[in-house]
């Protein structure tokens, strides 16, 4: 720890201002210079309701479940209900015989309400079942909308393709 | 006038105005001293900092700043979660700067389990450092020009920082809740439009901050607002614990970057920049030419930055690759033992610091030896920071309260955790 070791930095304080400065007339039109200036720059904000903005691959929107061949690609290992630090999934396994897999999510739900999309389940899945998909326009009018069921969730490889291929390259 | 010689009525009315945050006091209307509630909803205490003012006339005599109003728990949530789950609460200790917060936790973790990050992934946690001081700074000076009345600033800063948010937004998917860090790595690899956005944004940005400095630095309203506010001795400021901006506007130049270097910083070149007066202009000075040396680390670590791996070689620790978790039986355990138990720390205790835009950011972590921390303190610089807030106040007027807490730059979700 060294006190005062560095070189004098430039700084202005009122000692250092002219008479003309301290009039503020040259601030006054400087001031005015600078912010009209503005009205000339491209525009940076966006009207968002008409313009949408579509989201970068690496996007982390809703979470959803990858359907393939019309069933999901989930076997209901539980993987993504213990990594959630936010305890929004549920998933309830169930035995099934007619699929190529042996498990599938009898019931699989998602709290939006609680779900922080940190996109930790899709990090952990083992199948490539649960990813994060670039929607980000979420609207429930009431609690029991908010718990997505497998009906809301399941989207299919085609819909999801950039995303897929991003984590393919990715992680 | 202490309270210790006042009659009981006079008292305990005293008290009962402490205790009620609606009620504004006159004790006795010809002395004129007041007992005012400032916040914990007012525009400029920069979220839910609620401040008891003692006022003799417009001047403060007296200031007790009382937190906790944004207190989530966060300590005691890290005891009941791995070290993995903790990460996305840190994002929002210091929400002005999460990728910071990120950075500084897996730091303490990976010091605990002895894991060494790959040189690539170092360079991109220090870009990710940089990027959120630049950030953080930007609304600090933003808000502090607006408290004293220049609105311009703030529109014009928080546009900058808009630009290093998109980067953020490709980089690690969100905005804001980043969650960017891994334990030995990092969520996903630094890519090449990132690189083209960064590049763009340092090359706009010191013309773009030019025109704040041409606003503000000869401005004889923000100088007088500003000039000899605040005032704190460099004595009072090392005792009291303070960090970061503040200490270095008290001409003391204490850096975690250089003092206990951690990743990368020994290799880059920047200097820590103090200025000896100790008043609101001085740590706003600092923190306008902190963002140039950020933009100059920036630069240089994206030149010196090397291809290769971003995570540590230890299978057991280090979450697997999600290609090898597909087609291999070992990462595939991995990953369940990983998720399921998480990892194994060896008992001990760490401490690691990190020099963020407000000051020391320490996580001080016990373990156990169990997947779970037995206990981390945060040692957050807002929260140390807030306590010099009586000792500025002090003697100032009611006005000035309001240029202090923005030359402070308060985060109160770190302050209350």
């Amino acid at each position: 720890m060294t006190t005062n070791g560095q070189q004098k930095r430039p700084q202005i304080r009122k000692k250092d201002l002219s008479l003309w400065q301290l009039s503020y007339i040259p601030e006054i039109i400087k001031g005015m210079f600078l912010t009209f200036k503005q009205i000339l720059r491209p525009k940076f904000t966006r009207q968002y309701p008409e313009e949408h903005w579509t989201p970068p691959s690496s996007y982390r929107g809703r979470p959803v479940l990858v359907e393939e061949d019309g069933v999901e690609r989930c076997v209901a290992c539980g993987l993504c209900a213990r990594v959630c630090p936010a305890l929004a999934i549920e998933v309830q396994a169930s035995e099934t015989e007619e699929l190529a897999k042996e498990r599938y999510p009898e019931r699989f739900e998602i709290n939006m309400l609680r779900c922080i999309f940190c996109g930790f389940c899709e990090e952990a899945c083992p199948e490539e079942a649960i990813v994060m998909s670039n929607e980000y326009e979420l609207v429930f009018s009431n609690q029991e909308d908010a718990i997505f069921g497998k009906e809301k969730l399941l989207m299919t490889t085609e819909q999801l393709k950039e995303r897929l291929e991003f984590l393919k390259e990715s992680r | 006038m202490s309270t210790r010689t006042l009659e009981e009525p006079v008292r305990s009315r005293i008290l009962s105005a402490l205790e009620d945050q609606d009620t504004t006091v006159t004790l006795d209307p010809l002395e004129n001293k007041m007992v005012l509630n400032m916040g914990p909803q007012h525009p400029a205490t920069h979220g839910v900092l609620r401040l008891l003012v003692r006022l003799d006339g417009e001047t403060v005599t007296g200031c007790v700043p009382e937190l906790g109003y944004l207190h989530r728990g966060y300590e005691k949530i890290a005891e009941n979660s791995t070290y993995h789950e903790f990460i996305p609460h840190t994002d929002r200790l210091d929400y002005l700067s999460p990728l910071a917060n990120n950075v500084g936790y897996v730091l303490a973790v990976e010091k605990l389990l002895g894991l060494e990050v790959p040189e690539r992934a170092q360079y991109i946690r220090v870009l990710c450092c940089e990027m959120a001081r630049i950030a953080s700074h930007l609304v600090a000076a933003g808000t502090m020009a607006m408290d004293v009345g220049a609105l311009t600033v703030l529109l014009w800063t928080f546009r900058e920082r808009e630009k290093l948010m998109d980067i953020y937004d490709v980089l690690t998917g969100a905005r804001f809740t980043t969650s960017y860090t891994r334990i030995g790595g990092l969520a996903q690899d630094w890519t090449p439009p990132a690189t083209e956005m960064l590049k763009t944004f340092l090359g706009e940005f010191e013309r773009d901050l030019a025109e704040v400095e041409q606003l503000l630095y000869a401005n004889r309203i923000f100088v007088d607002r500003c000039e000899n506010v605040g005032l704190i001795s460099p004595q009072e400021a090392v005792s009291l614990g303070m960090t970061g901006p503040i200490l270095r506007g008290c001409g003391i130049a204490r850096d975690l970057r250089k003092d206990k270097p951690y990743l990368v910083y020994p290799d880059l070149d920047f200097d820590v920049i103090t200025y000896p007066e100790g008043d609101a202009l001085a740590r706003f000075y600092v923190r306008m030419e902190e963002t140039k040396q950020s933009a100059r680390i920036l630069r240089q670590a994206l030149d010196k930055m090397p291809a290769g791996p971003i995570h540590a070689n230890e299978t057991k620790r280090v979450l697997p690759r999600k290609e090898r978790i597909y087609t291999r039986m070992e990462e595939l355990i991995h990953d369940f033992m990983l998720i399921n138990l998480g990892v194994d720390p060896p008992v001990g205790e760490v401490y690691q610091a990190i020099e963020s835009s407000k000051g020391e950011l320490g996580f001080f972590l016990v373990s156990d030896g169990t997947a779970n921390p037995w206990r981390l303190k945060i040692r957050t610089p807002s929260t140390a920071n807030l306590g010099a807030l009586p000792v500025m106040v002090k003697g100032g007027m009611i006005s000035d309260i309001v240029v202090v807490i923005g030359s402070i730059d308060p985060v109160m979700g770190e302050a209350d955790k």
